[in-house]
């Protein structure tokens, strides 16, 4: 689905985490869907949004970069009333168990 | 209240102490035209002799706690950019030398506070290289108050920003899947370091040897195993992250050789160059990298990438291979005047285009 599409189509878990798939870490070029950086994504019935997310290290200085993205991209979805971002520390993000095979293939992993 | 108005409001503050850090490295650079040996008027006698402390506690230091602060989110972790920026404001002012040492020391204390806040949340490796890192910082302030020269503290002072860099790295290289083995060597590495460093209280000599030693490791580490070598194959802003991060850690080793080389803190040029591979070549590498993503984290304000950015990370290591090669290594006084001058041009220019691209944003996004 195009940006413009995603951004006013019924929002659904599905298409605001393709819409994620735009927030990017600057320093490695990759996606934060990809990262696994995204624990949860939940829309109440009065279309509020709570993502549930994690970092790579508590004193990551791209957090608050990061969820502000977030919450600027996703407060456009026309279909939605109001964006929540948690950070969560447990589980701890784990590159092996967390990252998508894509990322892990733009990073050089062999296998 | 809008979201867009309540980021203004809760950037203010962190505005006001990034200021702080600014005024510290304007006052820091212009202590550096005096120690180049320009003709430039001198707010008092013997001002040039906190040139050390401001650049590297004052700017570096208030921007660090500032930047750690935001990412921990607690009001008091707040307190430790503010003692650091007002410990950078005592040291211009000419307030007595205790009043901005006092300051600063809390402020490294606070520092390893925050450090310890973030291991309660997640126990790391890197986190405790960066908390030896914010020690070093405390030490050598601490070593300053009993009188200790400021020459003989470099090694502590480029302790805190080697740990305080390579510590973030070692946590970036995680998605390279750098784990076992090559954790080790960089502990190793790490380790024969701040051996060094410490070794340096007793044995300058000896001490900055080693030091240069472990440099020169954490250098060869950086190279091999920094996710820098994967990223400088993309484009626009994180390949020029990548570029400005390999730079920096060839002035890394260029520094370490120096050190082991020279294995003195006594003024000359042997002492200007090992400082400034080390402070400008990979510290403000390290800034000019990742200023377009820490200001929009710290201060809410978006940095678009531009591809002008490469000006002043040219100007940077020419003007500095100039400086050390032509001035320093040619004993050529001119050549290290130009080059020191440009050093500090480059910096300017940086602040001057990222300052450029915070504004043209703002503009489009209002229009």
């Amino acid at each position: 689905m195009l940006l413009t599409e995603l951004l006013t189509a019924p929002a659904t878990e599905g298409t605001l985490t393709e819409l994620l798939h735009e927030v990017i870490d600057p320093e490695l070029g990759i996606n934060i869907v990809d990262l696994g950086l995204l624990r949860d994504i939940s829309i109440a019935p009065d279309g509020g949004v709570l993502v549930v997310m994690t970092l790579t290290t508590p004193a990551c200085p791209l957090g608050p970069y990061i969820t502000d993205e977030i919450r600027q991209l996703l407060g456009q979805v026309t279909t939605i009333s109001n964006v929540e971002v948690e950070v969560v520390w447990s589980p701890a993000w784990d590159p092996e168990r967390d990252m998508s095979d894509h990322a892990k293939k733009l990073l050089g992993w062999t296998h | 209240m809008n979201s867009v108005g309540s980021r203004r409001k809760t950037s203010r503050p962190r505005l006001f102490l990034g200021s702080l850090g600014v005024l510290a490295l304007l006052a820091g650079l212009w202590a550096g035209l005096i120690l180049l040996k320009l003709q430039v008027p001198s707010p008092r006698a013997h001002f040039e002799d906190v040139h050390g402390p401001l650049m590297v506690l004052g700017f570096f230091g208030t921007l660090i706690t500032l930047e750690r602060a935001v990412a921990l989110g607690y009001q008091v972790g707040y307190l430790a950019p503010s003692l650091s920026g007002l410990g950078g404001v005592a040291l211009i002012f000419g307030f007595p030398l205790i009043v901005g040492e006092s300051l600063l020391a809390v402020a490294g204390f606070g520092l390893i506070t925050l450090y310890v806040a973030a291991s309660r949340r997640q126990m790391s490796l890197h986190l405790a290289v960066m908390a030896v890192g914010a020690l070093a910082w405390v030490v050598a302030v601490l070593a300053w108050m009993s009188g200790r020269d400021v020459a003989l503290l470099v090694p502590f002072l480029a302790a805190f920003l080697v740990l305080t860099i390579a510590g973030e790295r070692l946590e970036l290289a995680r998605v390279i899947r750098v784990t076992g083995q090559a954790r080790v060597s960089f502990v190793v590495a790490a380790g024969i370091f701040a051996f060094g460093v410490t070794l340096s209280l007793a044995s300058v000599s000896l001490g900055v040897r080693i030091a240069g030693l472990g440099l020169i490791g954490l250098a060869a580490w950086l190279a091999k195993h920094d996710v820098a070598r994967r990223t400088v194959h993309q484009a626009g802003l994180t390949r020029y992250m990548a570029v400005c991060l390999l730079a920096g850690y060839a002035w890394l080793a260029v520094g370490g050789l120096l050190w082991l080389l020279f294995g003195n803190l006594s003024d000359g040029a042997a002492f200007d160059a090992m400082l400034h591979a080390i402070f400008l070549g990979f510290v403000m590498g390290m800034v000019f990298a990742h200023a377009p993503v820490i200001v929009p984290a710290v201060f809410h304000a978006a940095v678009p990438y531009r591809s002008r950015f490469y000006w002043h990370f040219l100007l940077l290591h020419f003007s500095l291979l100039l400086r050390i090669i032509g001035g320093d290594l040619a004993a050529n006084r001119l050549s290290w005047q130009i080059g020191g001058v440009l050093n500090e041009v480059a910096i300017l220019l940086f602040i001057a285009s990222t300052g450029m691209a915070v504004a043209q944003e703002r503009k489009n996004v209002t229009h």
